[in-house]
This record gives C-alpha cells, sequence and structure tokens, in this order.
C-alpha cells in the first residue's frame, strides 16, 4: 500500500492509496457539506442538490450521463448525510481514468429548471418510502429532537413543502458556496495509477475556485427530551435513544466506538443478552455516530408496545450498571476483536478502503493506514471506555418512539 | 482470471468445495443445510427462522453465552438465511482462527444443545418477525411476490406464518433438524486464505458421520393468483411484480441476464429511464434476476404515491413488452459490460465467492470459473438475446400490492 497526496493550488485535496494486487479501484469525491450546512428555508437542499448532479452538464444531458457510467460497467452511488456529500464508484482498472473524468465533470452540473422539477417528483416520493419505513423515521424524527435546534438536527430529505418551495435559484447559490474546491477531497483507491489521476484532477478541476466555506462547530449535549407519535397502522414500537459522544477528531473515538460495540453489538452485546436473547425485543443496536464536533450513541430497539415498559426497564438497567461498575476486560477484548476484524475484512475491498481514506481526509486531515486504526482500537483500556461513561453518561438519553394507538 | 477450484467429497457424502484467494487475509465460508423453507413438512412455516436462532443458544459443552463469547472471542463475524432449499450458516473471519471456528460449528450443527427454554425464546422472536414485517412493506410485498409466484411449496415465506409459528413445538422443530441437516447432502463452501488438505482432514474428522438416507424431493404443486392486494394505509403503494424466465441450468441463461440488464441494469437501463428520468414516477424502481434450482423469475420492485401507482405498473408492464420490438448494440454492449464488471468487483469478497461456488454447485452440479462466465457473457449478441426473447417472451406477470390502494392487472 502507498499512500499518495497533493494539493492543488484552489485547495482541492486528491489523496490515494496505491494496491496493485486489487482487481478494482474505487474513486470518489467527498464534500464537506449535508443538512448542518443548511437554514430552514432550504432544508433538503443537499441531497436534492446530490441527485441533480446527475442530471447533466452543458455538454451532457441526463440520459448521456447515465450511459457514460454503465459504459464503464461502475458501481456507483451516492450519499448525503447531515454533514457530508459522497459521490464514489468502483470500477475494473481500466475504466477508472474515464469514470474518474465523468466525476470531474459532473462537479460542475447546469441545473436545468426541467430537470429540477421532475426530481422534486422523485425527491417527493423518495420522502414518503422512509415514511413507510418507521426504523429510519423514528431516528430522524429523534435526531431533531435530541439537537433541538443545534444545525445536526436537520433533517436530510427536507419535508414536502421544503422541498416544494426550494427554487433552483436556491441551490445555484448553495452549489456556489458549497461546492468550492478547498471544502472537498478526491479520493482514489486500490489498482490505480496515481500520475494519471493527478494528471486528470490538475486538468479538469484547477480552474474550480476557491472560496471561502464557513461552517459553525458546537458540541451539542442533547435535549433529554421524551416523546412518543402514535401511528395506527403500525404494528410494532420503534425506540430510538440518542446521548452525546466524542466528535469525529477526537482521539477517544475508538473507545466510544468500543463501547457501542459492547453496549449494543446485534450479537454477544449488553442490549442482545439483555432485550433480544430474551425475546423481549427482535433489534437491540447501538452505534456511535463521529461528526464535524459533537458526536451521538444512536440506539433503536424493535418490540410490541406492551412490552415497552419492561423493556426500559431493562434498558435502565444496563446503563444503571454501566455507570456503577463500568464494563469489564474480557467484554473489552471481545469487542475488540469483532471490530478488528470487521476491518480487515472490510477493507479488503477498494470500495471499504476508499470510504476511509475519503472520510480520514474530510474530517482529519490525515491519511490513516488500516494499521493505524487496528494499533489504535489495539491500544484502548478499559479505564478510558470507562471513564467516557462517567462523562458523557449514555444512560440520559433524548428518547421518541413511535408505535400504533394504544389501546384504552 | 486463474482461480482455482478445490473440492472433496467426506465419506459420507458432504461436498467440500474451497476457492483460494491470494491477496486477501480473510476466510468466509458457509453451510448448506437441506434445511430450506420449501423442504419443511407442511405446517411449519418460519421454522427456519426458529432454527437458526436455536441453533446459536448453546452446544455441546458450552450454554448460549459460553457458546457466543467463544465465536465473538474469534472475531467472527456470523449470518444465517433461510431460503428455498437451505438453510445457510456463513461466517467471515481472519483466515487464522479458520480451524478453531469450524470446532464450533461442528458442535451447532451435530451437537445443538436445543433446550425447550430456549426454543420458547427463538420462537417469539421468529413471531415477532412476521408482525415486524408490517411495519417494512417493500420487503414484505418481495416476499409475498415470491410466495404467489413460484410453484407452492417453492416460494414459501421463510419468515413464517404466526398461526403456523404459535402451534410449531420444540419435539416437532428437533425432528426436522434431525431429518433435515442430512450431512450427505449438505455442501461447505470456503473462499480466501485457508489450507485445503488441512481443512479436507479436520472436516473429515468433525463432521465424518454415518452416510445418510436422500431426502425427498419436492414437488411443485400448482401457482397462486395473478394479482394479490394486501390493503395498509402507508405514504406508498409497494408493487411487486415477476415474471417466469430460465434458470442458469437453460442455454439461454446469459441472454435472459443480458435482457434483464437492459431492462435494469443500470441507470440508463430502461425501467429507470421511462420510469424515474422520464416521469418521475419512483424513487425506487429495479428489476432483478431471481433463480431457485427448479424454476426461476424476474422480480421487480416499485414504490410510489398511490396516484400514481397503475401508470407505475402499465409502464413497467409497457417495458416487458417493448423488449421484444428491439434491443440497440450499445444496451447490449453496456448489459455486458455491467455484468462482467459486477462478477470482478464481487470476486474481490471472500464472502461473495464461497455463496457463489456453493450455490453453483447446487444449481449446477459444478462450479463455473470466472472465465467461463465472461466468455458466455461475451458471447451473446442483439441477435442472440433477440431469438431468446421471441421464443421466451415475458407475460404472465404476478403482481402484488400493498397500500392504501389497488391497481388494476391487465
Amino acid at each position: 500500500m502507498q499512500f499518495k497526496k497533493r494539493i492543488l493550488s484552489n485547495g482541492l485535496a486528491v489523496v490515494g492509496e496505491v494496491n496493485t494486487t486489487a482487481k478494482s479501484a474505487a474513486v470518489g469525491f467527498f464534500v464537506r457539506t449535508g443538512s448542518r450546512d443548511e437554514n430552514h428555508k432550504i432544508n433538503g437542499v443537499s441531497h436534492f442538490f446530490e441527485h441533480m448532479l446527475f442530471k447533466g452538464t452543458e455538454r451532457l444531458n441526463a440520459f448521456e450521463v447515465n450511459e457514460a457510467f454503465d459504459r464503464t460497467g461502475a458501481q456507483f452511488n451516492a450519499g448525503t448525510s447531515e454533514e457530508t456529500t459522497v459521490y464514489y464508484a468502483a470500477v475494473l482498472p481500466e475504466y477508472l481514468i474515464e469514470v474518474t473524468e465523468l466525476w470531474t465533470e459532473l462537479m460542475r452540473p447546469s441545473l436545468r429548471d426541467e430537470d429540477f422539477n421532475i426530481e422534486k417528483k422523485v425527491i417527493k416520493e423518495e420522502i414518503a418510502m422512509y415514511k413507510d419505513l418507521p426504523s429510519f423515521d423514528v431516528v430522524e424524527r429523534c435526531r431533531s429532537l435530541h439537537f433541538d435546534g443545534h444545525p445536526c438536527g436537520n433533517s436530510v430529505l427536507g419535508s414536502e413543502e421544503s422541498i416544494d418551495n426550494l427554487t433552483a435559484e436556491q441551490m445555484h447559490e448553495y452549489f456556489a458556496e458549497r461546492y468550492a474546491p478547498n471544502n472537498m477531497a478526491l479520493a482514489c483507491a486500490g489498482n490505480f495509477s496515481w500520475d494519471r489521476i493527478c494528471s486528470v484532477a490538475e486538468s479538469r478541476c484547477s480552474s474550480w475556485q476557491m472560496q471561502t466555506v464557513a461552517r459553525k462547530l458546537e458540541h451539542c449535549d442533547g435535549s433529554k427530551k421524551k416523546s412518543r407519535i402514535e401511528k395506527p397502522n403500525l404494528a410494532r414500537e420503534h425506540i430510538c435513544l440518542i446521548s452525546p459522544a466524542v466528535a469525529a477528531t477526537d482521539p477517544r473515538r475508538f473507545a466510544a466506538l468500543l463501547l457501542a460495540t459492547i453496549i449494543g453489538d446485534d450479537v454477544g452485546s449488553r442490549f442482545f443478552w439483555g432485550l433480544v436473547d430474551a425475546a423481549l425485543a427482535e433489534a437491540a443496536v447501538m452505534q456511535f455516530g463521529a461528526m464535524d464536533g459533537t458526536g451521538a450513541f444512536y440506539s433503536y430497539i424493535r418490540c410490541s408496545s406492551e412490552d415497552v415498559p419492561k423493556v426500559l426497564d431493562t434498558v435502565n438497567g444496563i446503563f444503571g450498571s454501566l455507570a456503577k461498575n463500568g464494563i469489564s476486560e474480557s467484554e473489552m477484548r471481545t469487542a475488540k476483536n469483532k471490530i478488528l476484524s470487521a476491518l480487515v475484512i472490510k477493507n479488503e475491498l477498494p470500495m471499504g478502503r476508499l470510504h476511509d481514506l475519503g472520510f480520514n481526509w474530510l474530517y482529519l486531515e490525515q491519511y490513516r493506514s488500516v494499521e493505524d486504526d487496528i494499533n489504535a482500537i489495539k491500544a484502548v483500556t478499559v479505564d478510558e471506555i470507562n471513564s467516557l461513561i462517567e462523562q458523557f453518561k449514555p444512560g440520559c438519553f433524548t428518547q421518541l418512539s413511535i408505535g400504533p394507538a394504544k389501546t384504552p | 482470471m486463474t482461480e482455482r477450484l478445490d473440492k472433496h467429497t467426506l465419506k459420507n457424502g458432504m461436498v467440500l468445495l474451497g476457492e483460494p484467494m491470494e491477496t486477501v487475509g480473510s476466510a468466509a465460508f458457509g453451510f448448506m443445510l437441506p434445511a430450506g423453507a420449501a423442504l419443511l413438512p407442511e405446517g411449519c412455516c418460519g421454522a427456519g427462522n426458529v432454527i437458526t436462532d436455536w441453533l446459536f443458544r448453546g452446544a455441546a459443552d458450552k450454554d448460549s453465552r459460553q457458546l457466543s463469547d467463544a465465536l465473538d472471542g474469534l472475531g467472527l463475524h456470523r449470518s444465517s438465511s433461510v431460503g428455498s432449499s437451505h438453510i445457510i450458516v456463513a461466517a467471515a473471519l481472519e483466515a487464522g482462527n479458520l480451524p478453531q471456528a469450524l470446532e464450533l460449528y461442528a458442535d451447532i450443527i451435530l451437537r445443538a444443545s436445543l433446550r425447550d427454554e430456549q426454543f420458547e425464546l427463538a420462537k417469539q422472536l421468529a413471531i415477532d418477525e412476521v408482525l415486524g414485517l408490517d411495519d417494512d412493506p417493500r420487503q414484505k410485498v418481495m416476499l409475498k411476490l415470491k410466495e404467489q409466484f413460484y410453484p407452492s411449496p417453492l416460494g414459501r415465506s421463510a419468515v413464517g406464518e404466526v398461526s403456523e409459528l404459535k402451534a410449531l413445538t420444540a419435539e416437532k422443530t428437533r425432528q426436522i433438524i434431525k431429518n433435515n441437516f442430512n450431512l450427505s447432502e449438505t455442501i461447505f463452501a470456503v473462499a480466501g486464505k485457508y489450507d485445503f488438505e488441512k481443512l479436507c482432514r479436520q472436516m473429515e474428522k468433525l463432521f465424518g458421520t454415518a452416510r445418510q438416507k436422500p431426502l425427498e424431493p419436492v414437488k411443485p404443486g400448482a401457482k397462486s393468483d395473478n394479482y394479490t392486494h394486501i390493503n395498509a394505509d402507508g405514504a406508498q403503494v409497494h408493487i411487486g411484480l415477476a415474471t417466469r424466465t430460465v434458470t442458469p441450468a437453460d442455454d439461454g441463461y446469459y441472454n435472459a441476464r443480458i435482457a434483464v440488464s437492459v431492462l435494469s441494469g443500470g441507470m440508463s437501463a430502461r425501467l429507470f429511464t421511462e420510469i424515474r428520468e422520464k416521469r418521475g414516477l419512483c424513487y425506487a424502481i429495479g428489476a432483478q434476476y431471481h433463480s431457485l434450482k427448479e424454476a426461476a423469475g424476474i422480480m421487480c420492485y416499485a414504490g410510489t404515491m398511490p396516484e400514481t401507482a397503475q401508470e407505475t405498473l402499465d409502464v413497467i408492464m409497457a417495458e416487458f413488452a417493448r423488449l421484444g420490438d428491439g434491443i440497440s448494440k450499445e444496451e447490449i454492449e453496456r448489459a455486458k459490460v455491467g455484468l462482467k464488471s459486477a462478477l470482478i468487483l464481487q470476486s474481490e469478497s471472500s464472502s461473495s465467492r464461497a455463496g457463489a461456488i456453493g450455490s453453483d454447485h447446487y444449481i449446477l452440479g459444478r462450479v463455473r470459473s470466472l472465465d467461463e462466465i465472461k466468455e458466455k457473457i461475451e458471447a451473446t449478441s442483439v441477435e442472440s438475446v433477440m431469438e431468446f426473447l421471441r421464443n421466451n417472451g415475458f407475460g404472465d406477470f404476478t403482481v402484488v400490492t400493498i397500500g392504501p390502494k389497488q391497481v388494476k392487472v391487465e
């Protein structure tokens, strides 16, 4: 593995990890922008823009863009979160330059009105689809309850209303500010020629104008509010719990990852033994979400409405015992084994590697090899995890549930 | 590509398959046990899900917790699935821990404790999963579609029926495990980093039981109604649509795969273009090839708001019909590149390869090399695909909808 880096004069970071034994290569643009960078007037624009990027440029219409991707056999997609928007593709090595050139071209889209209006319908269908998925809906709504005014609580999809009101002009303004070269990275992993990628970046991205791009960073302890929404058509109770955690730049993020695994991995965790093994809940998981300037532990639990009191008692018991006694050495060892092997397996694929490479650059402006992460995880101690429990009190959480109407 | 296939048959008939991968440090394996949903006795729909949970609740001298700790201690990522023909218990881990993992899996498959009190918990979770499907209409519609589309019992839902699960007993379920965990008809597949000679010796020691009598083959019966609607108060109508096509054993298989790709292989494919790009009817729209050993189909999903449900279904059906009118050379070329590249990208993952070689062996009785698949994709042409469609045109659709509004199926 060889790490490569070049920063263009307009601030665009080009980073690569070359692995000549891989059968494929992956490339992506990682942009430091998401729903937290929106205000309520333009809520949903980051995600909507991500769709519009595929609609073409002065030279290519939407159909030609789709054909151009499919001619390379690329497996490609894009995703928008609260704070990043990522565009990526995995291809056979011989198509990497072609697909990279295509992405660089699309990064300066023409945002035509007729495409904008058709895509509005698609976005509203996507919003409707997630309304029918309460396991997703509950997390989205709980995030907004937890962050309570902090921009990390902004919805990624936006609402039907905000999408209806959004204008093409607002999208142009958003694009000009957020898609500045100094606010993004071009990353590449797998079997590829670094020199050729650099010359594509130099020739096609150097004319992009650097901008002053800001993001307000503030830690959020969360509202700790509790709420329930009734939806008569639901069969199960969907519960989301959110509590604060460390930020993506914090060295304690590895300890936080271990803590979430100990509490809420899908098998062998405290949630698993207390809730799933006992058949009180059919799903009970916790994840650590590291963000810019803040972080959160997210739990999702699904059970029958009648069992909610027992489930919450058990959850409180789990957090109570963690606060009192902390975690054990053997729990930590098991969690380390699970995380380390997942890390190794994921990074065997160029696509898996690409995401770590890109996000590490976006958040840390740093290259980290797989070994760096392995060593950091191995070095975490029980005391470090226990002091996280003490400081962040995962038992004090924001809680939202969505479930069927209660029988009187 | 010069991948090698390792193959060995244990004395009792259990087949071991392996594909070494030089550049990885992981190993992935799966046991294909002939206990799939279609092979269950009548009235036990969903037993597979109970079994995959119950098996891990203690084995040999270990209780549930000790077993789980032992698996987690190896950093092993487990997955189990219940299909039409098999229960697959699979895992991926760092290659160095493979021998210890196999010892634990021998305990789980041959010496699971199967205690009564643990059965009740496994059963409760299986029932909860069925109930939870109501809150996931997208998954539910595709399960229901397979059930309606394949001749019974081939498409039987692996998730099951609440009434049948409630009636299921520990005794009955133990009997299913005893009958259907038939090692003489079990396939074991591994891919990644391993030593095949050592593995064969270890597997003979761990799984070298006496030869078992062959299982009764499934006798497919009639197919269900062509249209089923499940009323549900949601934001969208979830549409599932299926039509018959050839299995991988058929000479026309690669032409069928190309035709499905022309319809829904990438973003330039016809369904995405017509339904999403031109009309904005759906966010999620796509069709996939799906095959059992006995039958195969093209499974299509679309989610759309009630007022556009009929139009969406009509356009999907029209696109199936339009394939027969002609396909351009460019469409065929894009479909070929897409299929070949997906094949190679998947071949970098040890889990995908272990799954693929096991499934090939079961469906075809042999494992195809990546080169063979590439060559056969390459050999297709506009003419061969059109010829295939003339003889195997898509029609006789099975449709399932879930949502606040029914559609008319012509």
